[in-house]
């Protein structure tokens, strides 16, 4: 048997876990080798012996010999991975699919809508621009969450809004006491925004719900069909474009996405589901 | 295309002989089914060269029912006999796939290339059959290494590769003087053919099926999924049907076990949402898969008229009686 093995997951070492929400929780990784991939693209983590599912990294795609990956309970997996403590080691394989085409986004507004546990994946986006911040005209972030408590990354926002280039705009469906942000559905922050829709491009990451109506909502605003990137969550089991998990209509989203542009796949039957 | 004639005791001491470097798979008749079996020295002579297509679809051979894609195996070298031209077709789709050049697996590779696969004229066929309806004939043309007509007690091996060609040399026949395929076979190839057709006549093909399962239809689709139970075997039965499911074993081994949208949950997230939440969507979405979608990513259908969803099927749902009421 010759040749490099595509089932065969890499071994990262699990060095801690921090505890983002009651269901979210981040794993902070060293890879055996440097690990390469393009913001955008997904990994697919092994539990040794237990089941894969597919994530998008958190951290920066400049960084190539540590990884985080932010991911919340919500099946079999999942919960076995939350019960993980540092020491352990974990399989991942990838990097799979298509990345976000950074380059079309230089000298742009940059819009990026995002909620629940889709602004991990959006973390990742937004470590690997500001790196090179200046190639951006703009980044206006639009998040949400259900109430303030649910915001991960809680640390993270006060560096996010001191970038110069970055506009930070965050709403919860339901406020508390001390909040100060907006409350509303997340597109209410769209309409805040001091943008040209029409030369801008936008970045939708987050529940089914709230990507149809963001997306939509962009649209509505004038920005173009072929602007607007979509990371879609579809059933994954190989990345490979092999297992047909993913298939949508004629995408294998692993291979041909997960990220498309609104022009892409606005016709293929359920996209928002 | 020319080919070599051999007796079939000459053939049965080649088969003899290659028992020493070859696992040898052919079709053996039971009662009412006929399906591939390991031949040994004693089933030498009860091998079926006559027979309808066997049971298993010879994608089982290259990527079986489950395999350990992660804790390395060697594949011991094989020979495949009987495998009709339906099977042969579906070879295309499967290499796309498997040996696909970004992703390639070499399970799969090693499959392949350590097998010599032998197709087979069929002479009879069942009701199910239909091949011609897509432009398919019921003899190799592709993706065999040696094609096998059986007549009047002789074998014309007509060899498709090289390394086919090989494996005759080496047997002792590539030497011997090379002829056309004899008139009678010609004659019975023709004959089935023209039976196939005859057969088959109101079968839409594929892309007049494409309009046909295009459409809406949801009351079409909701009557026959009625009868379907969600077991698989239209899929699992199917030469060209991929499909499959990797399951986590220690130390980080992983096999690959077939799986199918027939399946409830196949496409279901983590969150809970399921395109394929309807049964009659499923049934549906294999049928889209094989006319519409397969086309548009690989250009050509995922169907080669093999006619074993039709026999495999408990709910005794046919394949193509939905499809000339969905292109009606
Ligand atoms: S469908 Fe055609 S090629 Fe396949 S077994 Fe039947 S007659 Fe032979
Ligand atoms: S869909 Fe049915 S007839 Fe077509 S190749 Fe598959 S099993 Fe054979
Ligand atoms: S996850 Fe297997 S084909 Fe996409």
């Amino acid at each position: 048997m010759q040749g490099k093995n595509i089932y065969k997951p890499l071994l990262f070492k699990l060095n801690k876990v921090e505890t983002e929400s009651p269901l979210i929780k981040t794993f902070f990784m060293t890879p055996e080798i440097p690990f390469d991939f393009k913001t955008g693209q997904f990994v697919e983590v092994t539990v040794d012996g237990v089941g894969e599912a597919p994530y998008t990294p958190s951290s920066s795609a400049w960084v190539k010999d540590k990884m985080e990956i932010t991911i919340m309970k919500a099946g079999y997996v999942t919960q076995k991975m939350h019960e993980l403590k540092g020491g352990k080691v974990l399989g991942i394989r990838g990097p799979f699919g298509r990345g976000y085409p950074l380059e079309k986004f230089h000298g742009k507004d940059v819009i990026i809508l995002g909620g629940g546990v889709g602004i991990a994946p959006l973390r990742c986006l937004l470590l690997t621009m500001l790196q090179e911040e200046d190639k951006f005209k703009k980044i206006h972030i639009c998040f949400g969450a259900k109430t303030p408590s649910d915001f991960i990354y809680k640390d993270w926002f006060k560096d996010l809004a001191a970038h110069k280039r970055v506009e930070l705009l965050r709403t919860v469906d339901k406020a508390d006491g001390d909040w100060k942000e907006t409350e509303g559905v997340v597109t209410v922050l769209l309409d805040k925004l001091q943008v040209d829709f029409k030369e801008a491009v936008a970045v939708v990451c987050g529940p089914p719900i709230m990507m149809k109506f963001g997306t939509l909502r962009l649209l509505e605003l004038g920005v173009q069909e072929e602007n607007v990137y979509l990371s879609m969550e579809k059933n994954m089991s190989c990345g490979l474009g092999k297992c047909g998990h993913c298939a949508m209509g004629d995408y294998f989203v692993c291979k041909d996405g997960p990220v498309f542009t609104y022009n892409e796949i606005k016709n293929h039957p359920n996209i928002w589901m | 295309m020319k080919s070599y004639s051999v007796s079939e005791k000459q053939w049965a001491e080649i088969l003899h002989k290659a028992l020493s470097h070859y696992g040898i798979f052919a079709p053996v008749s039971k009662e009412s089914t006929v399906d591939y079996e390991e031949i040994t020295e004693k089933k030498i002579d009860q091998i079926f060269y006559d027979s309808i297509k066997p049971t298993t679809p010879l994608k089982a051979f290259f990527f079986p029912i489950k395999e350990n894609v992660v804790a390395a195996k060697k594949q011991t070298p094989r020979l495949i006999l009987g495998v009709p031209a339906c099977d042969l077709a579906a070879i295309d789709l499967l290499d796309k796939i498997f040996l696909d050049k970004d992703f390639l697996d070499i399970y799969y590779q090693e499959n392949r290339e350590n097998t010599i696969v032998f197709g087979k004229d069929c002479y009879s066929f069942n009701k199910s059959c239909h091949c011609t309806a897509y432009g398919l004939n019921p003899y190799p043309e592709k993706n065999c290494d040696v094609g096998m007509s059986h007549s009047d007690g002789k074998f014309f091996l007509t060899p498709f590769s090289e390394k086919g060609e090989a494996f005759l040399k080496e047997a002792g026949i590539a030497s011997s003087a090379r002829e056309k395929l004899p008139s009678n076979v010609e004659a019975k190839r023709q004959s089935t053919t023209d039976g196939l057709k005859k057969q088959n006549k109101d079968i839409p093909d594929g892309k007049a099926t494409r309009i046909g399962i295009e459409k809406e239809n949801e009351e079409l689709w909701k009557k026959y999924a009625a009868a379907c139970v969600s077991c698989g075997a239209c899929a699992a039965i199917c030469p060209t049907c991929h499909c499959f499911l990797l399951i986590d074993k220690k130390n980080f081994e992983k096999i690959k076990n077939w799986d199918t949208c027939q399946y409830p949950a196949f496409e279901r997230v983590a969150a809970g949402e399921d395109p394929l939440k309807k049964l009659y969507n499923r049934l549906k979405n294999r049928y889209l898969c094989k006319f519409v979608h397969k086309p548009d990513m690989f250009g050509e259908i995922a169907c080669t008229g093999c006619g074993r969803c039709i026999d495999a099927c408990i709910g005794k749902i046919n394949k193509n009686e939905i499809i000339i009421e969905a292109c009606k």
